[in-house]
């Protein structure tokens, strides 16, 4: 049942996060990119460089902001992800030169609106 | 914003200046971390700061921030980087002004916001005074420990609150005046055991007399129950109190361990500590990676007492040989060296031999001679050469225990209480504190041998004395200064003014020395 829900709202965040990052001229190239880590939520791409994207959605902050859920153990395993698509699509791999790691949080209120996108470039840790 | 907060670094019994900078971003992903060499008590610090600002009525911002101590290559441990962190944040956010002139910012906080007891404060107060940083904020609980500095301005802050206010002008911290060493209480506490309650050993307490005038090194042994233990705790009683130097030199030490209870400032008592037969080395001595004083450190000026000598590892005794004759102790690792004031006065008790009743006049002892060797040999020929004082202390006789309950009303003059003794020794230890003015040195028994020739008045007879003792004896050199020692602090303890060394003082020292039993 909990985990219906969250795949719900897993899809619902990176609807939002696709539309917001197509807006400031990305490429989406995938969606929901399956490894046997788990899954990369989107991979798109901007001036030359593949980026890997963590998506990140909260309804109400009563149990904290998107960004505190996004830790260490979480960047690297987008990290080992990257790495296993890379090896997966070489050809990908000879396009493009340059990756880095974003998070997009999305805040959304009780009524069900967005109250926040923030976009974070190149992370690390 | 970046800006930068001063607060300190302890290394042995020294503090270092540490900047703290603090940055928060405006742009990039949110997070919190600490660098510059922190260990775990400074990583949860994160934790602290961070609930400690939330309920002082902040916001706290969800914003990349980096804190730095520099210089990084310093390891740092310790709570007391919370206050610092959190006036570094709030300064960063444009939420307090941070003084323009240097200030030490010190303490660790609770979660409340409230700021907690820390430990070496003292040190921060000397450090700051010796750099020339005229304010300090510290923790309440710990302010007193920086008001016995006189010409810094100690701030005692009770919460984060109260800080942020102060610092923008809204509200007052008064600060503290400037404590004196005089206006402390110096007078008499009693102990657990006072000396008219101890039946007879009448010369068991003349030589704990002695001891405690001049700060000598004393071993007793003597069969179970005569009343060893219970001398050595009665001791504790007639210590003086220490003088101001002594008292900033104990201090030091127990402000750096977290020994001084809250809300003290200088310490007055004269430390009286004892250590169980398995106590660590390093407990003992002293040491960790980073080193941190042990037992005989913090009885700096004060007296160790070892019951059940024999029964400690010989490693740890042999180890007590350096700081018993040099009053200090150093102590090297990776980190570094610090050295540390160790000048104690010993009390050392142990049993004749394993039964403990070797040389009892009524209890046949059942030890096997290679079982009694076995037991003295423990106790090495170089560390006994180091005690001055060595002293029977026979089973008591059951006439005397029976008699001394009903004649006490009548006998009660004649034995002298702990408090009649402590004003000898207190008015011995001022001659000596007369005699050595300026050389940091307290005690007869801590005079190094070039001392002894200036100091000691000696007569001719006792010269005599001396020489054939040592001819007698066969005594080592060190010995025979160490009873010149004794016999000026029994000098001192007579009545006559002179203070010069007589044949009389000379033999009573022997009798001390020679040991016939074993």
């Amino acid at each position: 049942m909990a985990k219906k829900f969250n795949r719900k709202i897993g899809k619902e965040g990176e609807e939002i996060a696709a539309k917001f990052l197509l807006g400031k001229g990305y490429k989406i190239l995938e969606r929901n990119y399956y490894t046997k880590f788990g899954e990369i939520d989107l991979i798109a791409s901007k001036n030359n460089v593949l980026t890997f994207i963590e998506v990140k959605l909260k309804h109400g902050d009563d149990f904290g902001i998107p960004e505190e859920m996004i830790g260490y153990s979480k960047l690297s395993q987008v990290q080992r992800m990257a790495e296993f698509y890379l090896m997966d699509k070489p050809k990908m791999a000879a396009i493009y030169k340059a990756y880095s790691i974003d998070a997009v949080c999305i805040m959304v209120g009780e009524d069900g609106e967005v109250e926040r996108i923030s976009h974070y470039e190149n992370l690390t840790f | 914003m970046l800006t930068k907060v001063l607060s300190a670094a302890h290394f042995g019994l020294e503090a270092t200046p540490i900047e703290v900078e603090v940055n928060v971003f405006k742009k990039g992903f949110p997070g919190f971390s600490i660098i510059g060499l922190p260990n775990k008590s400074i990583e949860e610090a994160k934790e602290r700061v961070k609930t400690a600002l939330i309920n002082s009525g902040i916001d706290f911002p969800n914003l990349k921030i980096i804190v730095n101590l520099a210089p990084a290559d310093i390891p740092k441990e310790g709570s007391l980087y919370d206050l610092p962190i959190a006036i570094g944040i709030l300064a960063s956010m444009e939420l307090v002004k941070i003084p323009e002139e240097k200030s030490f910012f010190y303490g660790e906080l609770s979660l409340d916001g409230g700021l907690r007891h820390t430990k070496g404060v003292f040190l921060l107060a000397l450090a700051a005074k010796s750099l020339g940083i005229k304010n300090l904020f510290v923790p309440k609980d710990s302010a007193n420990e920086a008001s016995v500095i006189g010409g810094i301005n100690a701030y005692p802050v009770s919460s984060l609150s109260e800080l942020i206010g102060f610092l923008n002008g809204v509200s007052e911290i008064k600060k503290l005046s400037h404590t004196v060493h005089g206006s402390l209480s110096t007078g008499y506490e009693a102990v657990e055991f006072d000396f008219s309650e101890i039946i007879g050993q009448e010369s068991a307490k003349r030589a704990m007399t002695i001891a405690a005038a001049g700060g000598h090194n004393i071993f007793m042994q003597g069969p179970p129950g005569a009343g060893k233990t219970m001398l050595a705790r009665a001791t504790a009683g007639i210590l003086p109190p220490l003088n101001e130097e002594e008292s900033l030199e104990v201090t030091k030490i127990y402000s750096l361990t977290g020994n001084i209870p809250p809300g003290e400032g200088l310490i007055t008592q004269r430390p009286f500590r004892t250590a169980h037969h398995t106590t660590s080395r390093i407990g003992l001595i002293g040491g960790g990676s980073d080193p941190h004083p042990g037992e005989i450190s913090l009885s700096h000026n004060g007296v160790l007492f070892l019951d059940e000598f024999p029964e400690f590892p010989r490693s740890t005794l042999e180890a007590l040989r350096q700081p018993l004759e040099d009053g200090k102790v150093s102590i090297t690792r990776i980190a570094g060296s610090v050295t540390f004031p160790a000048s104690f006065m010993l009390i050392a008790a142990s049993n004749p031999c394993p039964c403990g009743y070797l040389g009892d006049p009524k209890k046949e002892c059942k030890c096997t001679p290679r079982m009694i060797m076995k037991y003295q040999a423990k106790l090495s020929g170089p560390l006994m050469d180091r005690i001055d004082l060595h002293i029977n202390v026979p089973a008591v006789d059951i006439e005397k225990l029976i008699a001394s309950p009903t004649s006490s009303k009548t006998s009660r003059g004649a034995v002298a209480n702990s408090r009649q003794i402590r004003e000898q020794v207190i008015n011995a230890r001022k001659i000596q504190n007369k005699r050595f003015k300026g050389l940091k040195i307290y005690t007869n028994a801590s005079m190094k041998n070039k001392h002894i020739g200036k100091f000691c008045d000696i007569d001719k007879g006792s010269l005599l004395l001396l020489k054939q003792a040592v001819n007698t004896y066969n005594l080592s050199a060190r010995t025979y200064f160490r009873l010149i020692k004794v016999s000026q602090t029994i000098a001192d303890l007579s009545p006559e003014r002179s203070r010069r060394i007589l044949p009389n003082h000379v033999a009573e020292a022997l009798q001390y020395r020679i040991r016939t039993n074993s």
